[in-house]
């Protein structure tokens, strides 16, 4: 008899509706998530689609029904080192790295306030800081605090050991390897913004003022480092004279070979937030061709080419320069018929794709394709993707994806 | 529908191009990211992104005779920033050389020079007429002809008259190639201008293009290929080294027979050989030490950058092929003759095989970018394209 239980490899969007949707069905459900907190890309977001909400909308009732069914184990901090065995019985390796905070955490903020280290804060891509010991960001779930270990001092400093008033920090904590038993696996690991440092002609971490689309979520979000009000991370200008630059490593072959296919709308979007925050705003979107397939997408591209501050310029920026006082120089080709254009603009944003992350599932017996998603003609047996590890896709689908492959693990349990 | 416009595409010159180095064509997807890390095109309209659909569409009117494809250096500064692979220094490569073919005063002869089939047939002809040349001479048997002289000279083999006679038909055959070449495809270039003519004498334009091009100004704008702008650059002024050292092997010849010039300083009129201590021996050996470098550096350029710029076509190998075998047939046999090795003299007949060949298909290979560069550069002064 096969252990009626499913292993959810990742807790972003499509991880985390997977657990809800096994779990559902009765099954036993084993979470596994790297960072501290679920959620994945989606808790960075400021809003999302379709409903342009934000993300906690969506989230929340995901964290209540995985709360009120009481049948999913959550790790957190934690990677799957190995997958061994067949469908009905894998054994599967999980590392934690320690958290150093127990359950008894209230998330009070004491433990921050005492603690004398900073560290950067990489929810929010390096743009602001946080003590060794932080709540990783205000909707985090499990709200529990967490304590970097690569930066604390530990028990030499041991402030925040004493500034607990619950007894919630364990300073001694260690890495733990845990072996569990499960019938069918659901990899569901997603993506990484893609490196924008590669493309040396795009003067990302070179040229100031030069952000990447996920950068741009966190400079509107409210939880972000500014609070949500877009300026620029220089000198905190005011971007009301915003490019973006589409197709900023993806579909081409020296990058990601595929079209990330998000970042049309979510430039769009992005448009949306500058429009919204700053009524003199001016956006310009230099493109290849704008990717909206679908009515909602569509309708969504045609409401914003209504807005005369809105403008689109068909041809691939291909160079990036600083300007004076903190400015972005962008050259592009204007394809109809203007010659090579170069633009002055306060912020530039690269519309930068999904690198997927199938390669690090290798220990797990699952092969990546050559541009690096799975390769869901070589899956084993008892195993299913599910999201963004399998093709570029939005958060809705990415939803749809789970639980398609949820109901193939189920089917997996049962015959087995 | 009045004002519709037809495009007629040619499908035989979208196949050459294709055939011709350029089988990445159809992969480009218009995306401009090659006209923008150009630092060689012009500001305005510029190249190689509208090159690439109008190649995709077979409109060779507008490309055959078109200044842009051969204002490109390519530098593959386009060909290394693609996305697709589509590699548009290839592309303009291969336009470029349907441009040669189709301004040639006679076509066989760009596609002998042109055509990978006919290789056999380009060599043919100069050992064919050297060969004639020698028997008519009396001078196949190297061995009777080592035995005429005490040193072994290659005047003996292949007599300094008869090599003028040869080379200044040659070089009459291709400056009239080079001439007709160039007013066809400047009338080309005023067809295709349309309202952006020139406008007085195009002639005084011809000073700063040359200036350009003798200081290698545009090469040094490129980026992934930044190393050939000094490879090409000796290899440049060692052919104007070596036409020099010619010429003035000719006056020292001919001042010293029919106007009676005698030897004096370090100047050695008469005949060959000349001691190193000559100052055109001295030229023929710095132009030959710039040969050497300037092609290893090209060659080597070509084969580090194979990954970002492409490997190159028949059209560009068979060009290097003629320059290497100039270069090393010349220093081989001034080598053999100093050792006095009896074989020198077939390497020589080669020297002057390949020597044949790199004048005579000049207008009609790959060489003839020094005269259509030059004259695409003298019209984009004329006509204010160069203009940033």
């Amino acid at each position: 008899m096969a252990e009626n239980k499913v292993l959810v490899v990742g807790g972003g969007f499509s991880g985390l509706t997977a657990a809800v949707e096994a779990a559902e069905t009765g099954a036993e459900v084993i979470l596994v998530e790297k960072n501290p907190y679920l959620g994945g890309r989606v808790t960075q977001l400021n809003k999302y689609f379709w409903k342009m909400c934000p993300p906690n909308c969506g989230l929340e009732i995901q964290y209540k029904r995985i709360k009120n069914n009481g049948k999913v184990t959550i790790y957190t901090l934690a990677q799957v080192e190995k997958i061994s065995g067949s469908e009905g019985n894998f054994e599967v390796t999980i590392k934690t790295t320690p958290r150093f905070v127990n359950d008894k955490c209230t998330a009070c903020n004491k433990c921050a306030e005492v603690c004398p280290v900073e560290r950067s804060n990489d929810f929010d891509f390096g743009m602001s800081k946080t003590k060794a010991a932080y709540l990783a960001h205000s909707q985090a779930f499990p709200a529990q605090y967490v304590i970097d270990g690569k930066v604390c001092k530990g028990s030499s400093c041991g402030a925040c050991v004493k500034a607990c008033p619950y007894g919630a920090i364990d300073l001694g904590m260690k890495a733990e390897t845990i072996t569990v038993k499960v019938g069918a696996v659901v990899t569901a690991t997603g993506w990484n913004p893609y490196d924008a440092t590669k493309m040396d002609n795009l003067g990302f971490g070179r040229v100031q003022n030069v952000v990447t689309n996920m950068m741009m979520e966190r400079l509107a979000a409210p939880n972000g480092p500014t609070q949500g009000k877009i300026v620029r991370p220089s000198d905190g200008k005011e971007v009301k004279n915003i490019a973006f630059v589409q197709c900023a490593g993806s579909r081409d072959e020296n990058h990601l070979p595929f079209c990330s296919y998000i970042c049309c709308l979510a430039s769009l979007k992005q448009a949306t937030y500058v429009r919204e925050q700053y009524g003199d705003s001016k956006v310009k979107v230099f493109y290849i061709d704008i990717r909206t397939p679908g009515l909602y997408e569509n309708r969504f591209y045609a409401k914003l080419q209504q807005d005369a501050n809105v403008s689109f310029l068909k041809g691939k920026v291909a160079k990036i320069e600083q300007g004076e006082n903190g400015d972005v120089k962008v050259t592009a080709e204007d394809i109809h018929g203007g010659g090579k254009v170069t633009e002055s603009f306060d912020m530039v944003v690269l519309a930068t794709g999904m690198e997927p992350t199938a390669k690090s599932l290798s220990g797990a017996g699952i092969k990546a394709t050559w541009d690096g998603f799975v390769d869901q003609a070589a899956l084993p047996k008892g195993v299913y993707a599910a999201g963004t590890v399998k093709a570029p896709v939005d958060v809705a689908r990415t939803a749809q994806d789970a639980t398609a492959a949820v109901m193939k693990s189920i089917q997996s349990l049962r015959r087995n | 529908m009045s004002d519709a416009t037809v495009i007629k595409p040619d499908l035989q010159f979208v196949s050459e191009i294709i055939k011709g180095g350029g089988e990445s064509l159809k992969k480009c997807y218009q995306c401009a990211t090659c006209s923008v890390v150009c630092n060689v095109t012009p500001e305005g309209n510029p190249f190689p992104r509208k090159e690439m659909v109008l190649a995709q569409w077979g409109q060779k009117d507008k490309l055959i005779t078109s200044p842009d494809v051969w204002l490109c250096h390519q530098c593959s500064d386009c060909t290394a920033y693609c996305p697709r692979g589509a590699k548009p220094g290839e592309v303009l490569n291969a336009i470029r050389k349907q441009s040669i073919k189709e301004v040639a005063m006679i076509p066989l002869f760009a596609k002998i020079a042109t055509d990978p089939k006919l290789i056999w047939l380009l060599f043919a002809i100069p050992m064919a007429l050297f060969y004639i040349v020698l028997t008519v001479l009396g001078n196949t048997n190297i061995d009777v002809v080592r035995a005429k002289s005490s040193h072994m000279a290659y005047h003996n083999f292949m007599p300094v008259p008869a090599i003028d006679v040869i080379f200044i038909l040659t070089a009459a055959f291709a400056a009239t190639s080079a001439f007709v070449g160039i007013k066809r495809l400047w009338a080309g270039m005023q067809a295709n201008a349309g309202t952006a003519q020139g406008s007085g004498s195009p002639f005084g334009h011809i000073l700063p293009a040359v200036t350009t091009i003798l200081a290698h100004k545009k090469f040094a704008d490129c980026n992934v290929s930044r190393l050939r702008q000094w490879g090409h650059l000796l290899l440049f002024y060692a052919f104007a080294g070596l036409a020099i050292v010619t010429t003035w092997a000719i006056v020292y010849l001919y001042g010293h027979e029919f106007l009676g010039i005698k030897a004096f300083g370090p100047f050695n009129f008469g005949e060959a050989p000349y001691p190193m201590t000559d100052p055109m021996k001295m030229l023929a050996l710095a132009s030959s030490v710039a040969f050497a470098i300037g092609f290893t550096i090209i060659l080597l350029n070509r084969l580090g950058n194979a990954g970002k710029a492409g490997m190159g076509s028949y059209f560009d190998w068979i060009f290097l092929l003629i320059v290497i075998g100039v270069g090393a047939t010349g220093m081989l046999s001034w080598g053999l003759r100093l050792a006095d090795v009896t074989m020198g003299y077939w390497v020589y007949y080669f020297h002057l095989v390949f020597v044949w060949s790199l004048f005579a298909y000049a207008p009609y290979s790959k060489f003839a970018h020094l005269f259509y560069r030059t004259t695409a550069m003298v019209f984009a002064k004329y006509t204010g394209r160069d203009k940033k």
